[in-house]
């Protein structure tokens, strides 16, 4: 169809607001560039500030304060591998807690609940996440210490204390704080939030292929383990990631409850520290300039390290999934 | 405006012959007696009575929720995922009611396969996508699973394009092959019906022209009931058509006489494309 000229002069009286959107456009383009520079210049800048900082200790003590336990302020000898036993040990066992339950409570809500407690439980799920974490802090140093050492050390002390290989696990006095406490405490305080991440990756998945599974004549736990599973599996280790990395950086629950000592053992119970309780706990008396600044700093790098790292080998497994699955 | 179906017995000079069946009936493999459908207290189907016959394509028409894949849901049990959704009356497979709350669904759904809307390969290999199937239900021998594998690859024409990447993943495939596989991966079971709700509508016309063909060798072998929004689809794969309208059948009938003759003032407007 042909258009009479005339009739184009009404779209020319448009043009200068046609003029504002074309402006507009390299604006916000500059706009959002910038956010997502500004992200690698924030994280640049930790990362040098960290490393700096911790120079003299790394300085000081070479490679030795990585396997070093030694912590001791007054003959100003520092070593990182206490407090990186304790972090990793505790995050370890939470994560070892938390995945099985945040597993079982998403399949539970998406594949069995019935749809009303499925929404009221989902909501708590999510609460339960955004609870502030000096509230675990408290209630662990409250309720859980008690517990653990008037219960569950006593218990467990009963039936491993004579196991040989075992036993050492369960030794020490029964204070109540330690590695047990804080896994646990930690494991509270992720569950929600990987139950949550996994809860949305399951409902993300399309209803048809979930379908598709039940009509061959699969179970629910077949479908979940053979389609649901291997079709989130990036989403599901994205969530146990998340979560691994709030347990490390996890900093005041833990204090409360891991019992402040630089000590690596095999005890389960016996009282430890971790990366972040330690900062936390001693960066208030560390004088700028000093020595002990420097190996507050430098067990900040280690811990973005260990972060990193774990990052990166759960991108790595999950790249080697996707090749053994052809894709 | 009315469109030309074409019709399997078009070519036939007398009307009568073309409307006589060709063969004996076939015997009835699945019988919807008196079925009631409810979302909820939204009544979905009503009273539905309707005849499967063994190893030939019941068609499902109609317009967009007049209830013809909900019906199809029903006859493998899959509403049954979501609370809230029941069905009353009677659905006769093997001399059994598969509404009554005894039935074992897993083994069910095996001697019930569905093939989906669009195509849903699992993310696995090519080869796992069939094999996943057969593993649910029976123990075999890795040679056993290889022939099995192949064998149903073959069925559906998919094997001469993927016999030499069976360990490459499903999701790789095109459109038509992924529901070629589909359809592979519900024979592989083994079952005696075949649902298949708009299978082609996701797919281009030279692969939706493949699953056609595909479906006049199955027939062969297995009770098929497809759902169909194309007429054209209808005409050309069923032996038998049913129309809904509004949750209600109006009318079954043999497809030439569908086509040709429908008794419902409703169906011919449908066919003719006056609405829907």
């Amino acid at each position: 169809m042909e258009i009479p000229a005339r009739q184009s002069l009404p779209a020319m009286k448009q043009a200068p607001s046609q003029q504002g959107r074309q402006k507009g456009d390299p604006a916000f383009r500059l706009l959002v560039t910038a956010t997502g520079v500004g992200v690698l210049v924030v994280l640049g800048a930790i990362i040098a500030v960290m490393v700096s900082g911790g120079w003299k200790a790394f300085a000081t003590f070479g490679p030795g304060f990585l396997v070093s336990a030694v912590w001791n302020p007054v003959t100003q000898h520092f070593g990182a591998a206490a407090p990186v036993f304790g972090t990793v040990i505790s995050s370890a066992l939470a994560l070892l807690v938390a995945v099985p339950l945040a597993f079982g409570t998403a399949f539970w809500l998406t594949a069995l609940a019935p749809p009303s407690a499925a929404a009221v439980i989902g909501m708590a799920v999510q609460l339960l996440a955004a609870v502030p974490s000096i509230i675990f802090g408290m209630w662990g140093f409250f309720v859980v210490v008690p517990v653990v050492a008037h219960y569950v050390q006593p218990a467990a002390r009963q039936f491993l204390g004579h196991v040989p290989g075992l036993s050492a696990l369960v030794a020490g006095a029964p204070f109540g704080t330690g590695l047990f406490t804080a896994a646990l405490i930690l494991a509270v305080m992720i569950t929600p939030s990987i139950t949550a991440v996994m809860r949305d990756v399951f409902l993300s998945m399309p209803t048809v292929l979930r379908e598709s599974g039940y009509g061959l004549g699969a179970t629910r736990w077949e479908v979940m383990r053979y389609v649901v599973l291997p079709w989130s599996r990036q989403g599901v280790v994205g969530g146990i990631v998340l979560g691994m990395g709030r347990a490390m950086g996890e900093t005041m629950a833990v204090t409360f409850v891991i019992g402040d000592s630089n000590h690596i053992g095999w005890s389960l119970f016996a009282p430890a520290n971790t990366i972040a309780s330690l900062i936390a706990l001693e960066f208030p008396e560390s004088p700028a300039g000093s020595l002990k600044l420097a190996s507050l700093m430098a067990l900040g790098a280690i811990l973005m390290a260990i972060s990193f790292v774990t990052l990166w080998f759960s991108r790595w497994l999950l790249a080697r999934g996707e090749q053994a699955a052809g894709r | 405006m009315s469109i030309e179906v074409p019709v399997k017995t078009a070519g036939m000079t007398q009307p009568d012959s073309a409307i006589a069946p060709k063969e004996a009936p076939h015997p009835v493999a699945m019988q919807v007696k008196g079925l009631n459908f409810y979302y909820g207290t939204s009544h979905a189907l009503h009273d539905i009575s309707l005849d499967f016959p063994e190893r030939s394509v019941t068609g499902m028409i109609g317009p967009s929720g007049c209830g013809k894949s909900t019906l199809l849901r029903v006859l493998n049990r899959m509403y049954d995922l979501y609370p809230g959704q029941r069905a009353t009356g009677e659905v006769i497979f093997d001399k059994q009611n598969i509404l009554h709350s005894g039935v074992d669904l897993n083994v069910l759904r095996s001697r019930i396969g569905m093939v989906f809307q669009k195509p849903t390969p699992f993310p696995m290999s090519i080869y796992d996508n069939i094999a996943f199937g057969i593993r649910l239900h029976e123990r075999v021998s890795r040679s056993e699973m290889d022939g099995r594998v192949e064998d149903a690859l073959r069925r559906v024409a998919l094997w001469s394009e993927v016999q030499d990447r069976l360990s490459a993943s499903a999701t790789a495939l095109s459109g038509g092959q992924q529901q070629r596989l589909c359809i592979a991966r519900t024979i592989a079971v083994r079952p005696e019906v075949i649902l298949l709700d708009e299978p082609t509508s996701a797919l281009d016309p030279v692969s939706t022209a493949r699953i056609e063909e595909l479906l006049d060798e199955l027939k062969t072998e297995f009770t098929i009931a497809i759902v169909t929004h194309n007429m054209q689809q209808a005409a050309r794969c069923a032996d038998q058509v049913a129309f809904f309208y509004m949750g209600r059948l109006i009318e079954v009938d043999s497809t030439a006489r569908m086509f040709t003759t429908p008794r419902e003032q409703q169906t011919q407007d449908y066919i003719t494309g006056r609405f829907g």
